[in-house]
């Protein structure tokens, strides 16, 4: 049977901060706004256990501000479907072409929101383990480490946040980075007062050991040269975070690092499509500078349609 | 009756959670961290305590959220 046609003045993709702020701003403009999400709606920070450094708020839970979100851009009209799924995209043609598994949307706009996805360890071990012994979601599987050995692998804010919050499960928790912490000096603080953390700086993990589950790892200290082998039950990867752009490859230029070319506008090179938030090729890359982009995408997708329908008037 | 075993705050037990409810399915949650009966029931079941986990007979199930294999559950 074929799919059901259905026009949309402007389809977002991702529910992330930006998707989700390009959805609030459109609704409020009375435009027929459709978000997409293949994963979790709130992308990275739905994970987020507090954020501390959101303008107005002193600390927020992500899921409770990607929720309060997600109702003020459904309070202004805006549909989210997170379990549809995209297929294809075509969008140098006009309308553009959403297909996913149920429908094709026939889009005036498109506003690429598909953030991030966190980077997979690097080791062939990596599928034995996955989901027994190597997680890359603290909020969802920590609990499965109630009173065992953690570790966690990266040297940013959210692997220093997720090394925080893991404690509450265990007495022992290794921090493995293989350089010096990126994370901001608030966060690296919390972390070094933290008793339950042992920090293991110019470190990497180089094999993972069991039968069946995880029971313990090889480390390299880059210093010395040494490898030791410690006792983990389980590791929280967070090292670092590629770019979903797949499905857009054959479609937008792509920079060197797989993010989308667009300037501070929002604008790719085709007239209609915009990308916004962390998916964008950009150098400051928050919560705000999200929400900033999809403001921006949001703005001028409105200006662009009704220079469209201007133009059909004529 | 569908069984979803999961913890306080996990986004893709919400997800399940969400999907069951769009399709009008009724459904228990049996939260594994408050409940230590409902944990052994999930450890049991699926061999892990990974959650979210899904199941309509207490036999078969599905882990984590996965649109395809929820389907197939349902229609038995």
């Amino acid at each position: 049977m074929a799919k059901e046609q259905v026009h949309k003045d402007i389809v977002i993709i991702g529910a992330g901060m930006a998707g989700l702020t390009a959805a609030m701003y459109a609704g409020r403009m009375n435009l027929d706004v459709l978000v997409l999400e293949n994963g979790i709606v709130g992308g990275q920070i739905a994970n987020a256990t507090g954020i501390e450094n959101y303008p107005g708020f002193i600390s927020v839970k992500g899921a409770d501000l990607i929720s309060t979100l997600q109702q003020q851009a459904e309070n202004f009209g805006a549909v989210i479907d997170e379990f549809d799924t995209i297929k294809k995209v075509t969008l140098r043609e006009n309308p553009k072409i959403i297909e996913t598994e149920e429908k094709i949307y026939l889009a005036d706009v498109v506003i690429i929101a598909s953030g991030m996805n966190r980077r997979k360890l690097p080791l062939p071990e990596e599928r034995k383990f996955a989901g027994c012994g190597v997680h890359y979601c603290e909020l969802c599987d920590g609990h499965m480490y109630n009173g065992k050995i953690i570790a966690v692998m990266g040297g940013g804010n959210a692997a220093l946040d997720a090394a925080n919050f893991l404690t509450k499960y265990t007495d022992k928790l290794y921090l493995i980075h293989r350089s010096e912490f990126r994370a901001d000096e608030v966060t690296q603080e919390k972390v070094r007062q933290n008793p339950k953390i042992e920090i293991m700086l110019q470190t990497e993990i180089k094999a993972l050991h069991g039968a069946g589950k995880l029971e313990n790892i090889d480390i390299l200290d880059k210093k010395s040269g040494e490898t030791k082998n410690i006792a983990v039950d389980g590791i929280f990867v967070n090292i670092g975070v590629v770019p979903n752009t797949e499905l857009f490859k054959d479609e937008l230029k792509l920079t060197a690092s797989g993010r989308i070319a667009a300037g501070e506008d929002c604008k790719t090179e085709i007239e209609g499509v915009f990308a916004a938030g962390d998916v964008r090729e950009k150098e400051i890359r928050q919560l705000t500078t999200a929400a900033a982009d999809g403001t921006t995408a949001a703005l001028l997708a409105e200006k662009l349609l009704r220079n469209f329908s201007k133009k059909e008037k004529a | 009756m569908v069984t979803v075993y999961s913890i306080t705050n996990c986004p893709w037990c919400d997800k399940t959670k969400k999907y069951l409810a769009s399709k009008g399915v009724e459904f228990e949650v049996r939260n594994i961290e408050e409940n230590e009966d409902f944990a052994k029931e999930c450890l049991q079941l699926s061999g892990d305590t990974m959650v979210p986990v899904t199941t309509v007979d207490g036999k078969n199930f599905v882990l984590g959220f996965d649109k395809a294999k929820i389907d197939e559950l349902l229609a038995g």
